[in-house]
């Protein structure tokens, strides 16, 4: 089996994922119902009123839901092959280096304070909740890497520290904020810190695929780059890469598509620590295959859990993070006891 | 008094039915507010109702309904899943997106504001009975409301300030699991000023969350917990064992009582019978 | 006289307050073992990155390839015809020696390899009999095959289109640091076949015989100083090995060629 072939697997998956997503939940689709609200859509069929409402939630609900899921779960895998590559280790992903954390404070510093105590937003109307999860998510990430980066060489432990410690300073301000939050806009601790896809709408979905799709193309052009880093940042400068450079532009990029995921739909963590390790365990390290194999896994993985946690506790829903953490956390142990018995070359 | 009483009414409904003519509730009305529910088994329109939110408990045969979770954590897909005629709240609910979610979906949304006085409940069950086509059942159902509301205002006692007993009125918050106390704003509030206690909270909001040093220093002599907060604990010697309730009169002297939320958290044609449940608690028989 | 394939002049550097090189000037001869020589905290290590281009900026000196300064050379120009081979490499993630030794085409292409680039791979794996490992992944690898794998990568990054090695230069590093007798001299060996396809070879190593038995040019480093040239291991006085490197050189004559044993 090729890289190529593995990857068509992905696709293949993901496809059928996303047809499950569309079809499970307290509604029940089925494929020709799918096609038959599209045609209406489209005018090549006539509407048909018994199923009016079928079509509405179809189009209004769980469309926007499925592909903000599936969107949201290719950031952060995606996110978590490029970090790992930078930091030339297996145990970074946005959730554990606080960008995620970063991402959210800064945008529910939005909802809460708002316009009230930052005026200087106001001209940037609904990008301001984007650009301060953002300015967030690059202060948080900046913290982790000056603080574990020495020299050219990550500390591991300095890097989960350090993660560590931003994230609890930057969920501890988004629950205060959500603690003393006036507005109704403004969304809950729970919201935040645990991630949720049910208040997807299309003008949430369409935000991050916007900047999905701009920061996509520039990052899958790094195969080759984060491949040669791996040599070190010296002898990659000797293949004519300029690593700082490098590290610098990726690590940006990086961080705008995490915070306009997280902003809209709150942290989740560890899918960017999972889904690299198994590609890696599956299949190949090699960035080439690796970055959009992330994305693809990523997104597939995301759609299965929504699924089940939409359906687990029918009528009311779990929200992700939860689900995200107890597979992860177990994993990110078990990566961590093979490094330690050194049979994970790290 | 009584005319200015009626007079207020009507201007309360004409006001609200100027407003915007509401679609019709249909057979499959879901209703996740307690108090709207409460009303429309009393005006007898209980046959429209197909689901209700997870506090709507009284009547007791509503539990039999279907209900579609917490009234400010609901989820649209569910809602809607219920392929409902009409949504029908009181305008508390939550995420805020979901009224405009369930809307964009088609389905029609009605929300019929309680206001804070018995007047506008009153005028809020009179608009129920115009909605659902039982206008004569709530009719009178308001005028024998009436009728005990005045009965209660003639017979109840002024109490004086020394001899009306400091009150801590204690609700329970699903959406954080925390005890929270009403302040003298809203329903609950009225309700024990005319049972002839004084609100040991001085609060300027509706509720205000409590922590064992804000109760200990309200220092009240009684306390009323309401039904979800009070069973957690199961008695009233286990529920005066709480820190902070154990340094108050009402602990140490265990004047710890149990109400239905439904009793006092809103106005309606029970208020006048827990309002004299009240002051028999506050001042004996 | 032979060619100087790089050529450093008046290179000074100084770096945390010591200075690490002074005013070093010398050329390396195109088309031959280069081996730079010298105790520990001689610069070495320093030279050769400078002369590899690590260093950007130079407050003192220049250094040239074939008479174009360094600085006229884009990134990408210059990895297409010089290589590094560092010591030992650990590598965080597992890829396989193939795709190793494939990074050395990386400043060949754009986008995905061409099938001259792959043949490229395999011929250079073929030189370094790695060829049967080409899918074994790279943590799995003793150090002595892991080295072989970089020597194969820094072969593929000089090897140009047309076959040849022409104008190339390839920088070792001590890259024979901690590894078994056998691998060391497979290694330089191995090294030392490029020379027949015209590339040029600059080495620093430790071991003096090991240098004298696969190098041609000697420069000596002590202090950060050249103190001697050398175009043949004849040429490297008695006086001057004691001195630089504080010890006793008693030669010995081994088939012909003249070897050093060393006591303190």
């Amino acid at each position: 089996m090729t890289d190529r072939s593995f990857t068509l697997i992905l696709i293949g998956l993901l496809v059928l994922a996303l047809i499950a997503s569309m079809a499970i939940g307290a509604f029940l689709f089925s494929p020709a119902q799918m096609f038959r609200f599209a045609g209406e859509r489209l005018g090549w069929l006539a509407p048909n009123p018994a199923e009016a409402l079928d079509g509405n939630v179809f189009f209004v609900l769980r469309l926007p839901r499925v592909v903000l899921c599936g969107l949201t779960g290719a950031t952060l895998g995606l996110s978590g092959a490029v970090m790992q590559g930078l930091f030339r280790n297996p145990i970074v992903e946005p959730g554990l280096a606080g960008t995620s954390a970063g991402a959210a404070l800064g945008a529910a510093s939005v909802f809460v304070l708002g316009t009230q105590y930052m005026n200087f937003l106001s001209p940037l109307g609904t990008a301001a909740v984007p650009l301060m999860a953002f300015a967030g998510a690059f202060a948080a990430t900046m913290f982790v890497w000056k603080l574990s980066t020495r020299f050219h060489h990550t500390n591991v432990f300095t890097l989960l520290l350090a993660g560590i410690a931003v994230n609890a300073m930057c969920s501890a301000g988004t629950g205060f904020l959500s603690y003393i939050a006036r507005d109704p806009q403004a969304r809950s601790i729970a919201f935040w810190n645990l991630g949720t896809f049910t208040t997807a709408d299309w003008h949430r979905t369409t935000i991050v695929a916007v900047v999905f799709v701009a920061c996509l193309a520039p990052m899958l052009r790094h195969g080759k780059s984060l491949n040669a880093l791996m040599l070190g940042e010296e002898n990659a400068g000797y293949l004519g890469i300029d690593p700082e450079k490098l590290i610098f532009r990726l690590l940006l990029i990086n961080t705008a598509m995490v915070a306009a995921a997280t902003a809209m739909v709150g942290v989740i963590a560890f899918v960017g620590l999972v889904v690299p390790h198994l590609l890696r365990l599956m299949r190949a390290s090699d960035y080439n295959f690796l970055l959009p194999a992330s994305a693809l896994l990523g997104a597939l993985l995301m759609e299965v859990i929504d699924v089940v946690a939409r359906v687990i506790i029918a009528p009311a829903e779990l929200p992700i993070g939860i689900i995200t953490a107890l597979i992860g956390a177990p994993f990110f142990l078990w990566i961590l006891f093979r490094q330690r018995w050194g049979r994970l070359d790290g | 008094m009584r005319a200015a009483s009626w007079l207020g009414v009507a201007a309360i409904v004409f006001a609200s039915r100027a407003a915007v003519a509401d679609p019709p509730p249909g057979d499959r009305v879901v209703c996740v507010s307690k108090q709207i529910n409460e009303f429309v088994y009393d005006i007898g329109a209980e046959s429209h109702l197909i689901a209700r939110d997870l506090t709507s408990i009284y009547p007791p045969q509503i539990k039999k309904l279907p209900d579609v979770g917490y009234h400010r954590a609901l989820s649209a897909e569910g809602i809607v899943s219920l392929r409902p005629s009409v949504l029908l709240t009181d305008g508390n609910v939550g995420p805020n997106e979901v009224l405009d979610r369930v809307r964009a979906v088609g389905i029609p949304v009605v929300t019929m504001e309680p206001g804070d006085t018995p007047d506008a409940a009153q005028a809020l069950m009179l608009r129920l009975g115009d909605y659902f086509g039982r206008a004569a059942a709530a009719t009178k159902l308001v005028a024998s409301w009436k009728k005990s509301m005045a009965e209660l205002a003639r017979t109840a006692k002024s109490w004086p300030a020394d001899k009306q007993p400091k009150v801590l009125i204690v609700h329970f918050g699903q959406i954080a699991n925390d005890y929270l106390g009403v302040a003298p704003k809203g329903a609950a509030g009225q309700i024990l000023e005319w049972a002839g206690g004084r609100n040991a909270l001085q609060a300027t909001g509706r509720m205000t969350r409590l922590t064992p040093e804000i109760i200990a220093g309200a220092a009240p002599d009684i306390i009323i917990a309401t039904d979800i907060g009070f069973d957690r604990y199961g008695s009233a010697e286990k529920f005066a064992a709480m820190p902070g309730v154990n340094l108050t009169p009402a602990g140490k002297n265990l004047r710890i009582y149990r109400i239905d939320e439904t009793e006092i958290m809103y106005f309606g044609p029970r208020t006048p019978a827990a309002v004299t449940k009240i002051a028999h608690w506050l001042h004996g028989p | 006289m032979d060619d100087a394939a790089v050529i450093l002049d008046g290179v000074s550097r100084r770096a945390g307050g010591v200075q690490i090189l002074h005013d070093v000037t010398l050329g390396f001869a195109a088309g031959r073992f280069n081996v730079i020589l010298g105790p520990n905290g001689a610069g070495k290590s320093t030279l050769i990155r400078i002369a590899a281009g690590h260093i950007a900026r130079l407050e003192h000196g220049t250094v040239s390839y074939w008479d174009a300064p360094l600085d006229t050379f884009e990134a990408d120009a210059l990895a297409r015809r010089r290589a590094v081979l560092s010591q030992q490499i650990e590598m965080a993630f597992p890829l396989a020696v193939e795709d190793v030794v494939m990074m050395g085409r990386y400043p060949h292409y754009r986008g995905v390899p061409s099938a001259r680039d792959r043949e490229i791979v395999r011929e250079a794996l073929a030189l370094v009999e790695m060829t049967e490992r080409r899918h074994q992944l790279y943590p799995t690898l003793s150090g002595g095959e892991r080295q072989k794998t970089q020597l194969a990568r820094v072969l593929a990054q000089v090897w140009q289109e047309e076959g040849t090695l022409e104008q190339t230069v390839l920088f070792l590093d001590e890259p024979t640091a901690s590894l078994d007798l056998h691998f060391q001299l497979q290694l330089l060996a191995t090294a030392r076949t490029f020379l027949r396809r015209g590339a040029t070879i600059v080495a620093s190593l430790h071991d003096l015989n090991l240098a004298f038995d696969f190098g041609d040019r000697f420069f000596v480093m002590e202090g950060g100083r050249l103190v001697h040239q050398a175009d043949a291991p004849e040429d490297m006085p008695k006086e001057l090995i004691e001195r630089v490197w504080r010890v006793k050189a008693d030669p010995i004559a081994a088939g012909g060629r003249t070897r050093w044993y060393f006591r303190v």
